[in-house]
């Protein structure tokens, strides 16, 4: 998918974000417990897990909004435990179910941003409007924010991310609750800020919507990393292959010639006429040259991209039944 | 670990924000509505008192603070009774308003402290209910100039600036300990009706309440009950009881700072009456040395009480 | 017996009086009789002295009569006046009597002879004679006379100088003393009764006898000390006598008590010892011995002084002393009244203080202290907690 996914797991070549052993315990449970991950400038990255798993307390900790205990975290070069309004500067963040000062404007509530943010005034409005221009609220921008939908408090906050230029974005739980018109929509700003080369951190359990968009995702359970990388990688370590292939021909000896192809660890006969080949990499081109070779008649040739949704479901399988235990 | 920046950061940028929203809300307009028809009833009656009583009186601006006439109490009574009100319908949900709004941590996210933001909604709240008395300070002087028709002197205008700070501070009391709630608990109605508890409690119930318990604590003699007297030990007791309570304070101030012949304002012995020479108005400085004890008591409340919100809310975590 | 009633009977008339005596007299004398009651009287040469006569007619009808001195020595002038005036003639009525006197001015001179003049009174048939012997001397008996028992006195300028005077008529005469004192100006002096207190300017005394006045002399209190002399007068018709009195006015000390610079308030602070500079004036005429200070406060306070006492204080002088008050620890802020009393024999002074009693400011830094403290206790929260 991007060419970040040939880098092994964990580093990156020019890391905006780095975390060493960051750990965050209440007493004698860790939320947070030894993770390590470096996300590189101008990724996506998407942070998944069950509630309570320890993504927001890992966000807050890259922004020095909640104690850690141990190990460290870099931000753009900043300690976020030691320097916290620097990298409060730098970087956006979109909490969960973000919420604004109701009775306020929604260019008054960007102004008290940039406010606190020590924007000077020419310069404030400038870049407030231009920021909701970009989320597509410049017409709501004098009308106060009790109006505002669901969808357009979540836009009203990427509109302060972008108003503050931040170099990172963080957005936890940017598209719960939103309808599917108004979640694509919001997919395709985060976007337009990867274009940008804006270094964007998704938290969500919206598997698909992560898949779609997030370079390389790591997946958190128990306040540990258990998975981390691009999907591809991460479904051929855990579904074993990445690509699924489904062929509906009709012809002799297809199962057998699919399955001298090389790539193809497994050839399931479905029907008489459907088969679903388990494959490392693309085997497409290769089956249909197989099935024309053998005279077959191809009819339906598709391909199954790993989902992370399988992956997901396949490794906490694997972890219930107790079997490996990937370390982060 | 020494964290860089100052912790005051954003601190203006917060007491502005707050300062306008609670002078446009609705919220302070009633309550500055309930505080000034009350305060204007009180000084219309003693207004019309002191028009009557016609006697000669170096500190004629003052008695319209402190005059009473059936059924209305004076001025500062009224004020000592409704600053509490003010100061909780300003604070009660400072912190818990921003987490149920879902405010605080996109807040928190940008580059200030925590500390700045709870100072600046303190100050801003402080800021408000100062603003308010100032006016209302304002509005006594002027009315007094109008209907009286006598130029306040210089110490009269002290004594009654006096009486402004040490109002500041009984409202700081308030508003932190409504501010302390609102950070214990995150609703705002909870918060809300403890802290309209507690302040019912103590303008109302503890002074029925603290002689009962000076009683259980020193029970008076009854030799002094045999001459009709009541046992000193008693007395003090019950008035140490009674300053516990920031309204009790705030009076007992307002009365050695607005009543200018107040000498003392615990239970007075008769030998040490013997050689004074009575009626004769102390000295501003000694009023203020009368006064100081529960101003202190004022000034150290709101700061102790403060600081306990402080590390409270330093410590709350930010999520929701 | 009827002999011893009837000297009895006498002996009540003669009782009753001279007047009824006389009446009786008059019956068996008949005819005009010139008289006076001391036909040979002494003179002082260079006086006048006035001899009173009495042209007495006994039973005659009313005649004039022409008056007469013969026997006058050259340069003595004789001049018979009645009531008042220098009269030729006099016409007493039947049984009446004419009072006259003889005025006769004697010429001052070496010639002490005596001589005889005769006083005649002529009418148509009846005459009237009465030779007068006057002797001359140079110095006759005094007629007046006053003595003081003590004629200086010794005192303060507020005391009151009492001196008895005694008058003594030795004239024949009884007279009406009339006296007046010369003193330095601005004395006070007033006559009274011995034993009494009206005042009086003139007292009767018989002849021979004497009586007691009172002279008060009543220095102004101003005044330096000093020996003036009072001297007192005594009239009488021609008659006059004085005295010489003294005054021995000694010096007294007067005190005078005040704050410095005349202040009377002082400002205290409740248990605390605080210092009240005091003056003490000496505006009396003698210095001041061993002037003892005390004072009296509100009970439970402390007085006192240092120095306790003073030595000796100069007229004119000043001198300042700290009165170590300390207010009871109980004492209320404000006002209290306190008297603070300088003492030297028998003179005193005394001022009232108005002490403004403070609170302590230890109680002030108290209270800043504890707002101090939370002051500490909230930074300490913020290094501890800040920033986060």
């Amino acid at each position: 998918m991007s060419d970040q996914s040939s880098h092994s797991r964990g580093t990156a070549p020019d890391p905006v974000i780095a975390a060493r052993g960051l750990t965050r315990r209440y007493g004698a449970t860790a939320v947070v417990d030894a993770i390590d991950f470096d996300i590189a400038r101008g990724e996506v990255f998407g942070l998944l897990g069950p509630n309570g798993a320890g993504k927001t307390t890992t966000i807050l900790m890259m922004l020095g909004l909640t104690e850690i205990s141990s190990g460290e975290v870099n931000v753009l070069g900043f300690n976020p435990a030691r320097e916290p309004l620097k990298v409060k500067r730098r970087v956006g963040y979109l909490p969960d179910a973000v919420g604004f000062y109701d009775q306020l404007t929604a260019t008054e509530n960007l102004a008290y941003t940039a406010k606190l943010m020590g924007l000077a005034r020419a310069e404030r409005a400038r870049l407030i409007e231009a920021a909701l221009s970009r989320v597509g609220l410049a017409d709501v921008a004098s009308k106060r924010v009790a109006t505002f939908s669901r969808g357009m408090r979540q836009r009203l906050g990427l509109a302060e991310i972008i108003m503050k230029r931040a170099e990172i974005a963080i957005l936890d739980e940017p598209t719960s609750g939103l309808d599917p018109q108004a979640t694509l929509e919001f997919l395709g700003l985060i976007e337009e800020l990867k274009a940008e080369g804006v270094t964007v951190l998704l938290s969500s359990h919206m598997l698909d919507q992560v898949q779609r968009i997030c370079d390389r995702v790591a997946l958190f359970k128990a306040g540990r990393i258990v998975l981390m990388g691009a999907v591809p990688e991460l479904a051929v370590k855990v579904l074993g292959a990445g690509f699924v292939v489904e062929v509906e021909a009709e012809g002799p000896g297809i199962a057998r010639r699919l399955a001298m192809i090389p790539g193809v660890t497994q050839v399931e006969t479905l029907a008489a006429d459907r088969f679903r080949m388990t494959a490392e990499r693309d085997v497409r081109p290769d089956a249909a040259r197989a099935v024309v070779a053998g005279d077959g008649a191809l009819r339906r040739l598709s391909v199954d991209e790993p989902s992370l949704e399988a992956i997901y479901a396949r490794y906490f399988q694997t972890e219930a039944t107790g079997d490996v235990r990937h370390a982060a | 670990m020494r964290r860089e920046g100052s912790p005051f950061q954003g601190l203006s940028t917060v007491f502005v924000k707050e300062l306008a929203d609670h002078i446009s809300s609705i919220r302070m307009l009633m309550l500055e509505f309930l505080v000034v028809v009350t305060a204007m009833a009180a000084l219309y009656e003693a207004i019309s008192t002191l028009r009557q009583n016609t006697a000669e009186d170096p500190f004629l601006l003052l008695r319209l603070f402190t005059i009473d006439r059936a059924p209305l109490p004076s001025f500062v009574a009224i004020l000592g009774f409704l600053i509490p009100l003010m100061a909780i319908g300003l604070g009660f949900d400072a912190v818990n308003g921003e987490h149920n709004r879902r405010t605080l941590s996109r807040i928190l996210a940008q580059p200030i402290y925590r500390d700045a933001l709870l100072m600046g909604k303190f100050l801003a709240a402080l800021a408000t209910i100062g603003i308010s008395l100032a006016a209302l300070w304002l509005l006594v002087i002027g009315l007094g100039l109008i209907f009286l028709g006598v130029p306040p002197g210089g110490e009269e205008i002290a004594r009654s600036l006096v009486f402004l700070i040490v109002a500041i501070f009984y409202a700081g009391v308030w508003l932190s300990l409504a501010m302390l709630l609102s950070i214990v608990f995150r609703s705002a109605a909870t918060a809300a009706l403890v802290s309209l508890g507690i302040w019912l409690f103590l303008t109302v119930l503890w002074p029925m309440l603290a002689p009962a318990v000076a009683q259980a604590i020193a029970p008076a003699d009854p030799r002094y009950a045999l001459l009709g007297l009541n046992d000193p030990a008693t007395a003090v007791w019950t008035q140490e009881l009674l300053r516990l309570s920031p309204n009790d304070l705030f009076g007992e101030a307002m009365l050695a700072v607005l009543s200018p012949t107040t000498r003392t304002l615990g239970p007075v012995f008769l030998d040490q009456l013997r050689g004074a020479v009575m009626g004769a108005p102390l000295p501003f400085g000694e009023s203020i040395m009368i006064a100081w004890p529960q101003t202190v008591g004022l000034v150290a409340g709101t700061i102790i009480l403060f600081a306990f919100s402080y590390v409270l809310f330093q410590r709350q975590e930010v999520r929701a | 017996m009827r002999a011893l009633d009837a000297a009895r009977l006498a002996f009540a008339l003669v009782l009753l009086g001279p007047a009824a005596h006389a009446a009786e007299a008059v019956h068996d004398i008949k005819g005009l009789y010139l008289m006076t009651d001391y036909p040979a009287v002494t003179v002082r040469p260079g006086t006048t002295t006035n001899i009173s006569l009495r042209l007495q007619d006994y039973g005659l009808a009313p005649e004039r009569y022409q008056l007469s001195v013969a026997g006058v020595p050259n340069g003595w002038t004789a001049t018979l006046l009645g009531g008042g005036q220098p009269v030729g003639a006099a016409m007493p009525a039947p049984d009446g009597s004419v009072a006259l006197q003889l005025r006769l001015d004697v010429p001052a001179g070496n010639d002490l002879a005596p001589h005889t003049l005769t006083v005649k009174a002529e009418g148509q048939g009846t005459t009237a004679e009465l030779p007068i012997a006057v002797s001359l001397a140079k110095e006759l008996p005094a007629k007046l006379s006053v003595k003081s028992t003590l004629p200086s006195l010794r005192g303060s300028p507020k005391s009151n100088f009492d001196y008895t005077l005694s008058i003594k008529n030795d004239s024949g005469r009884n007279l009406v003393a009339s006296f007046s004192a010369e003193a330095p100006a601005n004395f006070e002096t007033s006559f009274t009764e011995a034993y009494g207190t009206q005042e009086l300017s003139s007292i009767p005394i018989d002849a021979g006898q004497s009586k007691d006045i009172k002279l008060k002399v009543r220095p102004p209190t101003t005044i330096d000390a000093g020996h003036f002399p009072v001297k007192v007068n005594v009239k009488a018709e021609d008659a006059s006598a004085s005295t010489e009195l003294a005054l021995d006015v000694v010096g007294e000390p007067q005190l005078q008590i005040s704050g410095r610079d005349g202040l009377l308030s002082a400002r205290a602070v409740a248990g605390k010892q605080s210092s009240i500079p005091i003056v003490v004036t000496n505006s009396g005429t003698a210095p001041a011995e061993n002037i003892t200070l005390a004072g009296t406060a509100p009970s439970g306070w402390k007085v006192t002084f240092e120095p306790a006492t003073i030595e000796r204080l100069v007229p004119g002088k000043d001198s300042e002393v700290q009165a170590l008050l300390t207010p009871s620890d109980k004492s209320l802020a404000g006002d209290y009244q306190a008297t603070i009393r300088a003492t030297s024999r028998g003179e005193s002074a005394s001022s009232q203080f108005r002490i403004t009693v403070g609170t302590s400011t230890v109680w002030g830094m108290a209270g800043a202290g504890v707002i101090g403290i939370a002051l500490l206790l909230m930074l300490g929260a913020v290094a501890r907690f800040g920033r986060r």
